[in-house]
């Protein structure tokens, strides 16, 4: 049996039995108020019909009936994820390293999202949770959920105003040191206009990008990703053969698009997940093990990264 | 009427490759100039590790004076860029010969001095080799660039020719052979 496993039997799946308790409770709930939402809905369509006009107070009473059910709902709600944040998801983040801590209403920082210089379009909404901060050896980190996302306002045939919320980013955002001063800045990202265009489109990404596009010799590595930099030799400095087969593997684990960027003194690495990740589900079971599982190796990724960048060998100094 | 705008064509596309032909040219000097920059800290650095050896190893005394000898002659000027490689080369043998003996010597090893000098070396290191696959990244560069139409038209004229690139040294190729190091 795994040690996820083990930790899954021992210490999550007692608390479980609290927060489907709690589960059921907002299931009903919300079972009532959509009741009482069709039965508002069917007086209405019956006022309408008959135009008797006594049968008005009802559907006040039921309007207001539905509305606090709303709020007695949202308030449910919130200590159902208080609770399973605290008693399954700080779970498994100790499962991982119990030196670290956990966060669940905390973010990354704003300005450690602006210093990363990955995603350079403005947002016009932050939104962010479950935060983990650790030391592991001598490198510090964090690392938490992040959605940023700006507003798209258009203008239909009829001018219309049409307002759409487009996202920039969604995933997990993690950054570490990397225990080297860096004079420029570093982008590694996924290679979307050559896999589209081909040859093309590396003309097209010697025109785009942030910094001057960098080729570097892994022909696997120039497959999956596009390499920006202000400084050439900086670049190959940080890619290393052995750092750029790393990044190649931690994509290959998750299986997703992963930006990196160093700057200053840190690495910055973006994973795109499209989901609310480390949430409860009021509808099923709260959790199984396979979903534990997953956020397992999530929470782990800080892990991968740190020791596959090799950023505790130390033979690098800061001076 | 037709011809002038054909003629102008060909003569604006004969400029454009004749500048991307220079300018890929540029870069190749520009990242060797990339390299240089990291010998010399290097070369800095081997005064001070002379010294500090020096102190602890009196034996090694035919070594340092070796790698002391590479560094006049590298520091010395008016070497091709060739020359430069080699002496490189050989000064890179010459302290991977240092590193190796320092293991006769623990009170050295454990000195402070030392380990920094050790880092300060590592680290320049791992720049010159950036620094070298830079250069050959420019160069490869500039040699898809005068060996492919239509770069191919125009490079023997401008008197272009195929730039090499930077192979790693024979002797950093090798795995480290353990048993070597004890003979002697």
């Amino acid at each position: 049996m795994s040690d996820i496993q083990r930790i899954y039997h021992e210490n999550i799946e007692p608390k479980l039995e609290s927060l489907n308790v709690r589960r059921k409770a907002l299931q009903n709930h919300y079972f009532i108020a959509i009741l009482g939402i069709v039965g508002t809905i069917l007086l209405i369509v019956i006022l309408a019909n008959s135009g008797v006009g006594i049968l008005l107070l009802p559907v006040i009473g039921l309007v207001v009936f539905v509305v606090i059910r709303f709020i007695k709902i949202s308030r449910l709600s919130k200590e159902y994820r208080a609770d399973f944040k605290a008693n399954v998801v700080a779970e498994i983040v100790k499962a991982v390293n119990p030196s670290w801590t956990y966060e669940p209403d905390n973010m990354i920082g704003q300005e450690v999202y602006w210093q990363s210089d990955l995603f350079r379009t403005k947002y016009d909404r932050y939104k962010g949770d479950d935060l983990v901060k650790g030391v592991i050896e001598k490198t510090d980190f964090e690392c938490s959920e992040l959605h940023t996302e700006y507003k798209e306002v258009t203008y239909d045939s009829k001018g219309r105003r049409r307002e759409r919320w487009v996202t920039i980013f969604r995933g997990l955002f993690f950054h570490a040191d990397f225990n080297k001063e860096f004079m420029g800045r570093t982008y590694v990202s996924p290679d979307v206009a050559e896999k589209m265009f081909g040859k093309f489109g590396q003309k097209f990404q010697k025109f785009t990008g942030p910094a001057p596009l960098v080729k570097l010799e892994n022909v696997e590595f120039e497959k999956e990703f596009v390499v920006h930099a202000t400084d050439q030799i900086e670049a190959r400095y940080i890619l290393t053969p052995t750092i750029m087969e790393a990044i190649l593997r931690i994509k290959q684990q998750y299986n997703t698009q992963v930006h990196f960027s160093f700057v200053g003194s840190r690495v910055y690495c973006a994973l795109s997940i499209n989901r609310n990740l480390f949430e409860p589900k009021i509808f099923g079971q709260v959790v199984n093990l396979s979903e534990i599982e997953n956020m397992y190796s999530l929470f782990k990724v800080n892990e991968v990264i740190i020791h596959e960048l090799n950023l505790n060998t130390r033979i690098w100094t800061k001076e | 009427m037709i011809l002038l705008i054909v003629l102008a064509a060909i003569a604006l596309i004969a400029i454009m490759v004749y500048n991307g032909l220079i300018r890929k040219k540029n870069e190749v000097d520009n990242a060797f100039g990339g390299i240089d920059v990291q010998l010399k800290k290097r070369y800095d650095l081997i005064p001070n590790l002379v010294a500090t050896v020096q102190q602890y190893a009196s034996h090694e005394k035919e070594l340092l004076e070796k790698i002391t000898q590479l560094r006049a002659k590298a520091i010395g000027g008016n070497l091709s860029n060739d020359e430069k490689v080699d002496l490189d080369n050989q000064i890179s043998g010459a302290l991977r010969s240092i590193m190796v003996s320092v293991e006769n010597y623990p009170d050295l090893k454990a000195s402070e001095n030392f380990l920094n000098l050790q880092r300060s070396l590592n680290e320049v290191e791992s720049q010159i080799s950036a620094a070298r696959r830079a250069y050959n990244a420019a160069v490869t560069d500039f040699n898809n660039g005068i060996e492919t139409f239509p770069g191919n038209l125009m490079a023997g004229m401008m008197g272009l020719t195929r730039k090499q690139v930077f192979e790693i040294p024979e002797a950093e190729r090798q795995n480290v052979n353990v048993k070597d190091l004890f003979k002697s």
